[in-house]
């Protein structure tokens, strides 16, 4: 069965169309246990959907639990790849050439799985539909003036845009690709790659699309985290209700995204071998962008919690003793240990900077960065305005389950990604090297 | 007719562009093939685009649009607000705005395949083989002027023309 690309042409394009010829036992590995995770986990929501939303953990008054903790981290994830990539052509940073496109798609499937979490919070998925704006039986319009249905326009649009930022400079690696495949792979190329022909006018509209694409994807990957955090931001709930959300939530974004591609792209650099593009300097690069988002991480949460303290409001002294010394104090310190003690001692410190140690400073804050959704949600839901109605949250074997699921699904869909399309932009990459 | 000659690099290409527009040939007759775009010094082959216009108008016909949907349905089957208003623009307004952005992306791309002519299904002159490193340069022409044309691009340094 001939589905292979045949490499031919210079050494650039023979070692980034490499990974996708074969599969090595560990690529078969890997994506086997992440299918049967992934598999794992779409059982236990299929148990959910039979059994009701009570297998679940959430009870009153924590409404909310790891479905929207996943909800809030991975759409936070999401802008390891549009916003970074868009920031990063804006201000023509030639470094970021061989990272935008294993940015990009980070993005397309970080909000493909975090806009599931929702549905599946519903308990009733199949009544998703309601959230759409259509004429129905009971002559009901969505409400558009609730956060919910913000949320359904902003990730709607931002998933819309993310897939055609991702997918444009895509076209002419696909054209060429369809010139060496042969089998599915040529008929999937060639339909993909829309007939491009590299001629000038294509690659004047094809650059002037990115430009645009690039400013516009970084207003909506700004407004879709801000309007994430207003989920919170608009409940006059303690520690929720306040101004820098917005802000706090789209830096914590940014920062857990940088984490995450970091993490992303020292795995394929291992994996595919892909040591001569995913350079060093790349890595040390991110490192700094890192260690800035850190900072200003730290920043935030002082600002947050400084003010609520100062202000002395019971309610929120409530909230926020559970967070620093409560029942949630050993989150909280590990979290500051994960988003800023490490990453500052690690990335800070020449002698300490390697891909080694920013990839462990990443993997760091990736785990910082969900235990802070974690404890955004939580302890406000546990303690609520009236005292009597506080109670506690576990979640149960299901919730975990489909958590873990979620990290499965992510690393089965990039290993496919992978080995359909080059994770480097071949034109890109050779662009820079003439310029 | 058209000729198409191919170069190994891009000053030769810039400098055979520049002489086919000295002997009176124009932009639109020359399209110029590559595996990676191709820098050229500015103002030598312009293009023309509406993207960023058709954005704009895409961007503000969207979100009127919205604006006037939302309006409708607000009114449609008014919801009890305890007396505030049923329209409101403060609690709207990032419907509003999304719908905006996604009016501007959705015309960017329609503009990108309108303009680079990836919808024209049915190429009258097949485009050249690319090969990485290559460079081809395809003027259009009639009889008399090929021969001026073929000069031009032997000139600069064309390593092989072809006509077609």
């Amino acid at each position: 069965m001939g589905t292979t690309v045949e490499m031919r042409g210079d050494g650039l394009r023979s070692a980034l169309w490499r990974p996708l010829n074969g599969f090595s036992r560990a690529y078969l590995l890997a994506l086997a246990v992440a299918f049967l995770v992934g598999a794992w986990g779409l059982s236990c929501w299929g148990y959910q959907i039979v059994r009701g939303i009570g297998v679940a953990g959430i009870r009153r008054p924590t409404m909310w639990g790891f479905y929207l903790v996943n909800f809030v981290f991975w759409i936070g994830i999401s802008h390891a790849g549009t916003l970074i990539s868009a920031i990063l052509r804006l201000t023509d940073a030639g470094w970021r050439k061989p990272v935008t496109r294993a940015a990009e798609a980070i993005t397309v499937f970080a909000l493909i799985i975090g806009a599931a979490f929702p549905i599946i919070h519903l308990g009733r998925p199949l009544l998703f539909f309601w959230l759409l704006p259509y004429p129905n039986s009971r002559l009901l319009w969505p409400n558009f003036r609730s956060p919910l249905m913000w949320d359904v326009t902003a990730i709607s649009t931002y998933l819309t845009g993310s897939v055609i930022y991702l997918y444009l400079p895509m076209i002419p690696d696909l054209a060429e690709l369809a010139q060496h495949a042969t089998g599915w792979r040529l008929r999937l190329y060639r339909l993909l790659s829309l007939g491009w022909t590299g001629s000038d006018r294509q690659w004047h509209s094809l650059e002037r699309a990115m430009k645009m694409m690039a400013g516009t994807i970084l207003a909506v990957a700004v407004s879709v985290h801000t309007v994430v955090a207003w989920d919170f931001a608009m409940a006059v709930a303690p520690m929720w209700h306040s101004t820098i959300y917005g802000p706090y939530f789209v830096a914590g974004a940014i920062f857990s995204g940088i984490a995450a591609l970091v993490v992303a792209m020292s795995v394929i650099r291992k994996v595919l071998h892909l040591e001569n593009y995913l350079q060093p300097v790349h890595f040390e690069n991110l490192g700094k962008l890192l260690l800035l988002m850190s900072l200003l991480w730290v920043y935030f949460t002082v600002n947050e919690h400084l003010t609520a303290w100062y202000g002395n409001s019971p309610a929120e002294m409530g909230v926020f003793g559970e967070r620093v010394r409560g029942r949630f104090a050993p989150y909280f310190w590990f979290m500051v240990f994960c988003n800023f003690v490490l990453p500052f001692v690690l990335l800070s410190i020449r002698r300490l900077r390697s891909v080694a140690t920013i990839t462990i400073a990443g993997f760091a804050v990736l785990i910082g960065m969900w235990i802070e959704r974690f404890l955004i949600i939580l302890p406000t839901l546990s303690r609520p305005h009236l005292p009597a109605a506080a109670g506690f949250y576990t979640p149960t074997w299901v919730e975990i389950s489909i958590t873990a699921s979620t990290f499965a699904a992510m690393v089965m869909f990039y290993l496919i990604f992978c080995k359909l399309f080059p994770i480097i932009a071949v034109w890109e990459y050779k662009h820079v090297s003439h310029g | 007719m058209f000729l198409t000659a191919e170069f190994s690099d891009a000053p030769s290409v810039g400098a055979a562009i520049g002489a086919l527009k000295a002997c009176g040939f124009d932009a639109a007759q020359m399209d110029v093939f590559s595996t990676e775009p191709v820098e050229l010094p500015e103002g030598l082959l312009e293009r023309p685009s509406h993207m960023s216009l058709a954005a704009v108008v895409g961007a503000a016909s969207l979100g009127v649009l919205a604006i006037l949907f939302v309006r409708y349905t607000q009114y449609d089957y008014p919801l009890i607000t305890g007396g505030m208003p049923l329209f409101s623009w403060w609690a709207t307004g990032v419907i509003f705005y999304e719908f905006t952005m996604f009016g501007a992306i959705f015309t960017t791309f329609a503009t990108f395949l309108v303009e680079s002519g990836l919808l024209e299904r049915h190429h009258a002159i097949p485009a050249p083989v690319l090969l990485a490193g290559r460079i081809h340069v395809r003027v259009c022409c009639d009889a008399g002027r090929a021969v001026t044309a073929m000069e031009c691009l032997q000139r600069t340094g064309a390593v092989n023309v072809v006509e077609s």
